[in-house]
């Protein structure tokens, strides 16, 4: 025990480890406020960088820079209406709106005192109960990854403000652009119509970028004259009560990071566009509606993709496994430090789970203090006027997108997607649900073939499998209930069994 | 306006110069890596590259390029500039893209630089398969038929090469084929139990293995293995491997054909030095991966010998798309 402690002060005791995460976050931020540069990349790039380094000063700084980045997202999110990374697609949702009405400052101090919240109870779990969790995330079979994709799908609902049908559209979407390219499992070609740059698919960073950034900057384009926004900051740190109103719904928000960032294959885009759903649906009233700039909105998804960092190192601790990309290339960099990841590392080495759990610490601690200070600066961004915003958006826009795979395709694949977002908004097609579409059809297609493979192609002994595993039967349920309840019949019925005549309006 | 006109032309000398392989490297080397980021190929390269570097007295700057099963990287390199600043780090897959029908070049565009080491690969059970090795496998496949879960990892890779041996050896078996991403998702699986067996390469078993999360069924060679001296080697159950054994996936790094010699020769020497080095021997041999370390027709020699074997396995056994006849590769002892 004392062993323990000793370890996981480390980083604590030594300015040299402190520092280190330090900047490392520092660095995160920034690097997650821009679209396109993605922590995965960053730390794929340290590993060589630090190659050369013992393994405490090289994972004190990787760790910086994975939960800084994943906080950073939200910046642009809020202040551009362009997630910097995946997991804060969510975020810009309630975010913008409020940036739009002079309440930037505020949303980045909810944002960064929520995104603390949650880093803290995912690493709490990780410290306390990581074998636990490790077990249950094993026990996802294919089929239930399938159902976890479908509930996912199910969200299109509440990403859609407006018609529902063109959300179903807008998911529709992503899920076939998702589909493109060689198959991941049999290697057969699907949508690429024998042309060579179908082939690798459509990165779906690229798409998100040319959704969110360019159609804004093209959206943009129709109100350049008009003067930007003045954003008060005069309250940047939220009060406590604000703080404890939301705190029943960060803890649930949390713990759905948790488990989504422990499960190998889904990371903190899925959860924190979960969490957001789950908000919606607790959420009674709202000050503001969802969409509009709801604080619950802004509150759900970051304290989720922060909880998943913690969630993440779970199985990577435990097993060995990866729990999203960014603890796969971690596991790499301890396998070039000498070390062995895998179920033996907690029992050979558990001062390193220790130092882990004590960096992890010390960079939600950075990210707070880096989060809370600088927002005058950046809110300043917003304040720009339009003629030098928009084209900062556009070149953002295509260095991010070149920037994730070095490839000058995925800049006409963001730009031709700019272009196809601007009319959808236009037309009042929602750009979440493409998303989603995007992210979710792999882990739909590829669990939904694998489940019905291991089924010997046998539908019934598929459905036997559903309802005989407590696992999948709680998440089978689930996603029947939210479907009905999304659905006309949901009303009727609730209002012939409560004997209630008026339906509450929507 | 002389010490200009002396300046440029020394500078032009110097510049000529560069071309000459005694100076080689002049600049950033590119290394472009066909897998992602933290799988076993990118951390060989990073952890040997290091190495390299010290005796070339340059830079290689490493990227990954992933997608179309490594097909996008090496189809990238194959354009570049045949210099020496272009290099291709893969694993062996290319060698069965053409027939394979997943593109139409192979490391027959390349010049291998090093084939820097190989691996074993190792049959492993889930924790609660009921049965403890190899024989007890068959004999549970000829009671089930059609029950038990074979881990895959698309066509070409390990396990269908490993399955295509099975099959050859022993008659077709009747097991269902669950298609993963990769070894280390299907592994996950594994301990999970959504599939009961994998093939799966030693290095990436070994950790689970020593903690008793998978049972190694049989190991693929021809003889024990130093890092699991107790599991059984295959060719104990069965002679028939003896023919298609030693076997097993390999890292290389090359260059497009028809960079200098003199280039080609530097870059081997210092990628053999490379691995020769303690802290990547052991890197190596904790991941029980065997270090290989040649070049030149040595390494020409294992490439087509490699192919060959494994190319005409998987057409014996229907896998391919092409017969590798049309490709010019020919059976093996012919």
């Amino acid at each position: 025990m004392m062993e323990a402690l000793i370890a996981f002060l480390t980083v604590f005791t030594q300015p040299e480890l402190l520092l280190l995460v330090g900047l490392g976050t520092f660095a995160g931020v920034y690097v997650g406020a821009i679209p396109g540069l993605s922590v995965t990349m960053a730390v794929s790039i340290l590993i060589s960088f630090t190659f050369a380094w013992d393994v405490y000063p090289a994972i004190s700084l990787m760790i910086g820079i994975y939960m800084g980045g994943v906080y950073g997202g939200s910046r642009t999110a809020i202040l551009l209406n362009i997630p910097g990374a995946p997991s804060a697609i969510a975020t810009a949702l309630d975010g913008y709106p409020m940036a739009k009405r002079g309440e930037a400052g505020t949303a980045i101090g909810v944002t960064t005192v929520m995104s603390f919240l949650g880093g803290f109870l995912g690493i709490g779990v990780l410290a306390l109960a990581a074998p636990m969790v490790s077990d249950f995330a094993l026990k996802f079979q294919p089929r239930d990854y399938m159902l976890l994709a479908i509930l996912g799908i199910l969200l299109v609902g509440s990403l859609s403000s407006g018609s529902l049908l063109k959300g179903i559209f807008a998911g529709a979407l992503g899920i076939a652009v998702g589909a493109v390219g060689r198959d991941p499992l049999t290697f057969t070609k699907r949508f690429t119509f024998d042309l060579q740059i179908m082939e690798g698919g459509i990165s779906f960073i690229a798409v998100m970028i040319g959704m969110f950034g360019v159609s804004e900057a093209l959206l943009q384009l129709h109100h350049v004259g008009q003067p930007a926004i003045r954003q008060k900051i005069s309250r940047i740190v939220p009060s406590l009560a604000t703080v404890k109103k939301h705190l029943p719904l960060s803890l649930q928000t949390s713990s759905i990071g948790v488990i989504i960032g422990a499960l190998p294959g889904t990371g903190g885009d899925i959860a924190a566009l979960m969490a957001y759903d789950h908000a919606k649906r607790v959420t009674k009233d709202p000050e503001r509606e969802f969409g509009d700039g709801a604080m619950e909105g802004l509150v759900a998804p970051e304290t989720a993709n922060n909880a998943a960092v913690g969630g993440a190192f779970i199985p990577m601790m435990t097993l060995g496994i990866p729990g999203d990309a960014v603890t796969a290339i971690m596991i790499g960099a301890l396998f070039i430090h000498g070390l062995n990841p895998g179920p033996m590392l907690m029992i050979d080495k558990p001062d390193m789970f220790w130092f882990i759990v004590g960096a992890l610490v010390m960079a939600n601690i950075f990210m707070l203090i880096f989060g809370l200070t600088g927002i005058k600066l950046f809110t300043k961004i917003v304040e720009m006027p339009r003629a030098v915003l928009i084209p900062l958006i556009m070149l953002l826009s295509i260095v991010g997108a070149y920037a994730v795979n070095n490839s000058i395709n995925d800049v006409y694949w963001m730009l031709g997607f700019g272009f196809f977002g601007y009319f959808m908004r236009h037309y009042g097609y929602p750009l979440g649900p493409v998303i989603l579409g995007v992210i979710l059809s792999r882990l739909l297609d590829e669990n939904w073939r694998r489940a019905i493979i291991s089924e010997r192609e046998d539908l019934g002994r598929f459905f036997e499998g559903i309802v005989t595993s407590p696992l999948s039967l709680v998440l089978f349920i689930a996603v029947i209930l939210i479907f009905v309840s999304q659905t006309p019949l949901w009303g009727w019925a609730k209002a012939r069994v409560l004997g209630e005549q008026k339906v509450a309006p929507k | 306006m002389k010490h200009l006109i002396l300046g440029a032309v020394s500078a032009l000398v110097l510049g000529a110069g560069a071309a000459i392989a005694s100076d080689y490297p002049t600049k950033e080397i590119q290394g472009i890596i066909q897998w992602g980021a933290g799988g076993s190929t990118d951390t060989v390269m990073r952890s040997v590259t290091p190495h390299a570097e010290k005796v070339l007295g340059g830079t290689v700057v490493m990227q990954n390029m992933t997608g179309a099963v490594g097909a996008i990287a090496l189809n990238h390199v194959a354009g570049s500039a045949a210099d020496g600043y272009t290099l291709l780090m893969g694993a062996e897959n290319p060698m069965l893209y053409k027939i394979m029908g997943l593109g139409d070049k192979d490391y027959g565009e390349f010049e291998p630089i090093s084939i820097l080491a190989r691996g074993t690969p190792v049959l492993v059970a889930g924790p609660d398969a009921p049965f403890d090795d190899y024989a007890g496998m068959m004999d549970y496949i000829k009671a089930n038929p059609g029950e038990l879960r074979m881990g895959a990892t698309g066509p070409g890779g390990l396990p269908s090469v490993i399955t295509a041996m099975i099959n050859t050896v022993e008659g077709e078996l009747d097991v269902i084929a669950v298609p993963y991403d990769g070894d280390g998702p299907a592994l996950t699986a594994l301990q999970g139990g959504a599939i009961d067996v994998m093939p799966a390469v030693l290095g990436a078993a070994i950790e689970g293995i020593r903690a008793g999360k998978m049972k190694p069924l049989a190991i693929f060679d021809v003889a024990p293995n130093a890092k699991l001296p107790d599991a059984p080697i295959v060719t104990s159950f069965n002679a028939g491997y003896e023919t298609f054994l030693p076997w097993g996936p390999f890292f290389g790094v090359f260059t497009p054909k028809g960079t200098p010699a003199d280039v080609s020769a530097k870059l081997g020497d210092a990628y053999g030095q490379a691995v020769q080095n303690p802290e990547f021997l052991e890197l190596m041999d904790n991941r029980g991966f065997t270090v290989m370390g040649i070049s030149g027709d040595e390494a020409q020699a294992f490439l087509s010998k490699w192919q060959q074997g494994t190319a005409w396995l998987l057409h014996d056994a229907g896998l391919t798309k092409t017969s590798p006849e049309e490709f010019g590769i020919a059976r093996p002892g012919e």
